[in-house]
């Protein structure tokens, strides 16, 4: 059932938990899936907090971040982009589809990107059906 | 970079010696003149198929670790790393020591000015388990009756106590599953160029030991070694140099075949549902030095309750640590108790990175792997 779709989502607090909270408060409808995680910064996020979320059962990850040039800590979301295209090859090795994966640049005032990026990924995520890992 | 040929002055050190005895009179050069506080070599036990470290004070020891040593495959960065951090220490290198010890220089773990590395070029090793069966099935020889053993022109060739000798050639024995490591089979790093000097016998004359000299430290050592008599050097005809990178440019060739055909995804793999979680792939690991404060370690990693552990989460978890600087050096697989080809993955991961930024762990000169520097760029 699509509904049962687990999301992780690890949005960083300056910029895309912001998008979420503008999203909420002007009251845009996305899929209720999304479990979101505040972090400081897209850049604290290691590789193993993503696999530990499929471990645990989520059917995809969404990471989110400021976009380029923005960010907080003036370099964390590079280093997020750098480390995440390793979590790509990894995931690749591990047979988990790499459209699970998803991260985006979305700052504070643009709560309309992000919900329709969560209806995005809900969506590429029903297809996929719900994650077997072995 | 220059080219020497050397030859030991020391009698004794060049009928030991494998060729022209330059490495252990180097080494008992640097200890003779107090120049470091101890050597850490090979020193071989009952057979040609055991060797372990041994940390050495005493130049008169050096003797008995002079000689190459095929089926002792052991990892001298993490020693370094773990016991030899505060002394000067010097040792000989096979490149997947030096690209080791590299990333440990990077990352702080092993003084840059406290070390020599003495680069011993390498076409690969043999495990010892493997390598006493292979002689046993394709060689005419009790696998005890060997004394000594040298990989050469595309032969294992094996030395009897009688003074005969028997050759076969490497691809055969390779055909057949036996011969060097899988790891080294891959391998197209052959000669240390990072080190201070690269010995080896390509393209050296009988008698004599070719040296490529890489860096400052390592003239300095030649001249040294030279001015303390117990060095003799030449300068090698040009055929010499054309040969001996004609050797490396074979061996790499063949590497780059062995990397084409062996790569297969962790979930084409049932290998990895033999997992015993026993950590010692990482334990080995001289890139992971930080074990004692290990990830997997932590509560919401330490997963007792299931074994074999989901890879993700196990060996995931490992290559996003440490995957971009692997050496490829094939210790976790000789450790694995359940056969598993750990490094495969390893060494598949960190030809991916090297696609994506041309980062090699432990060869080029950067400064740290792209994955941690602070810059400002994208991949």
């Amino acid at each position: 059932m699509a509904d049962d779709l687990k999301i992780v989502g690890l949005l960083c607090n300056w910029c895309c938990y912001g998008g979420a909270d503008t999203a909420g408060t002007a009251r845009m409808q996305y899929s209720p899936n999304i479990r979101i995680i505040r972090v400081m910064c897209s850049g604290r996020i290691n590789p193993s907090m993503i696999f530990k979320a499929f471990q645990e059962g989520a059917d995809g990850v969404f990471v989110g971040g400021c976009h380029i040039g923005d960010c907080h800590y003036d370099a964390g979301n590079y280093k997020w982009s750098r480390r995440s295209k390793i979590v790509e090859d990894i995931l690749e090795e591990f047979g988990i589809e790499k459209e699970r994966f998803r991260h985006e640049w979305i700052s504070a005032s643009e709560g309309e990107k992000f919900q329709r990026t969560m209806e995005e990924f809900h969506k590429t995520l029903s297809k996929l059906g719900p994650l077997e890992l072995k | 970079m220059s080219y020497v040929l050397a030859k030991s002055q020391n009698n004794e050190i060049h009928e030991a010696g494998e060729c022209g005895g330059a490495v252990t009179s180097i080494l008992k050069y640097l200890l003779d003149e107090g120049l470091v506080d101890g050597v850490l070599a090979l020193s071989p036990q009952d057979d040609v198929y055991d060797a372990f470290p041994v940390f050495i004070t005493d130049s008169q020891d050096l003797l008995k670790t002079a000689g190459s040593y095929h089926c002792a495959p052991t990892m001298i960065g993490d020693l370094v790393q773990k016991y030899f951090f505060d002394k000067k220490v010097a040792f000989t290198v096979k490149p997947c020591d030096m690209r080791a010890v590299e990333e440990l220089i990077v990352r702080h773990k092993i003084n840059k000015d406290n070390i020599y590395m003495i680069g011993l070029n390498c076409g690969g090793t043999v495990s010892p388990v493997s390598g006493r069966e292979m002689i046993d099935l394709f060689y005419e020889a009790n696998p005890d009756d060997v004394i000594s053993e040298e990989i050469d022109k595309g032969q294992f060739i094996i030395e009897l106590a009688d003074g005969s000798e028997e050759a076969v050639k490497i691809h055969d024995l390779e055909n057949e599953g036996y011969g060097r490591r899988k790891n080294c089979q891959r391998c197209d790093v052959k000669i240390p160029r990072k080190a201070n000097i690269a010995c080896g016998n390509w393209g050296a004359e009988d008698g004599w030991t070719f040296i490529e000299i890489n860096d400052e430290k390592g003239q300095e050592l030649i001249d040294g070694a030279k001015k303390a008599g117990i060095l003799e050097t030449k300068s090698p005809s040009e055929p010499a140099v054309e040969g001996r990178s004609k050797v490396e440019n074979i061996m790499i060739k063949m590497a780059k075949k062995n990397q084409d055909a062996t790569y297969p995804l962790v979930s084409e793999m049932d290998e990895w549902s033999r997992c015993i979680s026993c950590y010692a792939c990482r334990d080995i690991c001289p890139i992971c030095w930080c074990f004692e404060n290990c990830e997997l370690n932590k509560p919401y990693f330490k997963d007792e309750a299931n074994i074999p552990p989901l890879p993700i989460a196990f060996q995931g978890v490992r290559l996003s640590h440490m995957s971009f600087s692997c050496v490829d050096c094939g210790q976790c697989d000789d450790v694995c108790p359940m056969d598993i080809p750990v490094s495969l993955i390893f060494d598949k991961l960190q030809k991916k990175y090297y696609n994506r930024t041309g980062y090699v762990a432990g060869v080029l000169d950067d400064i740290k792997p792209p994955l941690y520097s602070p810059e400002k760029t994208e991949l």
